[in-house]
């Protein structure tokens, strides 16, 4: 009995040890947009200074677009707007499964919610699929590669450079 | 005994060493490369495979041999570094989590290796051999069908694409360094990677803790003679499959501490090499396949490292061609282990010679009286 229960609470610390590596070491991608919106409800801020938790701040004028890389889901922002030099500080969290996100900055200052959004980059698709029809083309040929990725190398020499 | 045999048994014992020195030592003007940058790639390779080469030392001291079938540990640490890319989990977060996603895989791959060589007792090292390039074939097959197929993958960009199987190179730039750069130390021109280093030395502590226990004694009677171990009431089988247990899941730990220093990772082929040049490093650093220590990695490491670094500079310098320095690397690094089994396999013969002229001197002095 005894031993049934040291094991399953080292399965426990297991798993919890795997979800909070998960979780506090989880990376995502910001994309801090300071964009008009295009209906009018919120203009674009005509000049300030954005820093993520200690990252290096950055200065975003109309349109500007940047992206910060953020591990974990509790962040902080700090504004700092150069017209009435007014400092904006907000802390927020990311969702666990969101790889990129969209924070806009003019929303946020307008109090306006939500002001971050889920963001899907459209361009991998198409890049995917143009390498897809490179693969096929090749495979066309009949070569006896059909099936094996298209740059495996050679494989002796790739792990000696491996262990230099 | 005199001074002539004291040199031949001297020569015999350190052969690989001083050919080593002599060899780096040679080279190193040649070469053309400065002290402080030998220094520096030395202090970085130590940090890089010293975990690896310790994993070797467990099934030595049972009696294993050189465990060639370390490199399921590195493939185990490889689908480890492969899930935490893919869910994006990075830094030194990224490499607890690829150790622990490889750690199951370790203890299943280390039993398996175990059972077989229980199955066959002597020929350890050449199953263990075997052995990899078997469980290679299975790597292989779940990371080029089964990664995106049957278990999902959710980063695009890692799966090929015809949408499953994994890329040929993974880039690791989440996690590249996060170990070594947690706490780097300048001293002059030098960076020394502390964390790192403190790893490698618990590791250290580990193992001359694990001698003095109970378990790691019964390794010890193990690997000095399992009939008597086995008659002394030590389970033979179940203290051996433990030593290949452990020295896997420490082999997926150095695969990991190696593969985050890279950077990057060849996905079909970082681990073909990994046993290979771990085991020639233990051998450079004075061990054999019967007696090895934590001294002879630190050594290993240092001597064929400071080769690597000096030979493909000298051979370019030399001969007009730097691949005559890879083709040299290569050679040195079989020629090592081969030339360590040889002496090996001679020192052994000449010790059961040594011990039947013994004999049959004590009989003949027997009979005089």
């Amino acid at each position: 009995m005894k031993r049934i229960m040291i094991r399953s609470a080292l399965g426990l610390v297991y798993v919890a040890l795997l979800v909070l590596m998960l979780v506090t070491g989880k990376r995502h991608t910001i994309l801090i947009d300071n964009k008009a919106d295009p209906n009018g409800a919120y203009g674009a801020i005509n000049g300030m200074s954005v820093q993520i938790d200690k990252l290096e701040s950055a200065e975003y004028y109309p349109g500007d677009r940047d992206k910060a890389v953020v591990k974990g889901q509790r962040h902080h922002i700090k504004i700092e707007l150069f017209d009435d030099e007014k400092v904006i500080e907000r802390d927020f969290r990311l969702p666990l499964n969101q790889d990129m996100v969209l924070l806009s900055v003019p929303k946020l200052v307008a109090g306006i919610e939500p002001y971050i959004e889920p963001f899907t980059v459209q361009l991998e698709q198409a890049g995917m699929d143009q390498t897809a029809n490179q693969s096929q083309e090749h495979q066309q040929f009949g070569t006896d590669a059909e099936g094996l990725p298209l740059d495996m190398g050679n494989p002796a020499q790739t792990g000696m450079e491996q262990n230099q | 005994m005199s001074a002539k045999t004291n040199v031949t048994k001297f020569l015999s014992e350190y052969a690989v060493v001083i050919i080593f020195v002599v060899l780096t030592l040679a080279s190193i003007a040649p070469s053309g490369l400065s002290i402080p940058y030998i220094i520096q790639e030395v202090i970085t390779r130590l940090g890089r495979n010293s975990f690896l080469v310790i994993a070797l030392l467990l099934p030595i001291y049972a009696g294993m041999g050189l465990n060639f079938a370390m490199t399921l540990g590195a493939m185990a640490g490889q689908i480890g570094l492969i899930f935490a890319v893919d869910w994006g989990v990075a830094g030194w977060q990224g490499l607890v989590f690829a150790l622990l996603v490889g750690l199951p895989i370790a203890v299943l791959l280390g039993w398996v290796t175990g059972s077989v060589m229980n199955k066959a007792k002597g020929r350890e090292m050449v199953t263990g051999y075997i052995l990899a390039f078997f469980i290679n074939g299975i790597y292989q097959f779940f990371v080029l069908y089964l990664m995106g197929s049957l278990i999902p993958m959710r980063n695009p960009a890692i799966v090929l694409s015809r949408g499953y199987g994994v890329r040929n190179t993974l880039n690791l730039e989440s996690v590249r360094q996060s170990l070594d750069t947690l706490f780097m130390l300048r001293i002059g021109p030098f960076a020394i990677p502390v964390v790192t280093f403190i790893v490698i030395f618990l590791l250290c502590l580990f193992i001359v803790w694990f001698r003095k226990t109970k378990l790691g004694q019964d390794m010890r009677a193990v690997g000095q003679d399992m009939a008597v171990a086995g008659a002394a009431g030590i389970d033979v089988e179940r203290t051996r499959i433990v030593a290949i247990i452990i020295s896997t899941v420490l082999a997926c730990g150095g695969q990991i501490i190696f593969l985050q220093n890279m950077g990057n990772l060849a996905t079909y082929n970082a681990h073909d090499q990994t046993g290979f040049f771990a085991v020639a490093a233990l051998l450079v650093g004075g061990a054999s396949v019967t007696h090895a220590n934590i001294p002879n990695v630190f050594i290993g490491v240092i001597l064929l490292h400071a080769m690597f670094i000096v030979s493909p500079l000298a051979g370019q310098k030399l001969f007009g061609s730097a691949m005559i320095g890879e083709y040299f690397r290569q050679f040195i690094g079989y020629g090592v282990i081969a030339l360590s089994l040889v002496l090996y396999a001679w020192k052994s013969r000449r010790a059961a010679e040594d011990q039947r002229s013994q004999l049959r001197q004590g009989s003949a002095t027997g009979g005089a009286k």
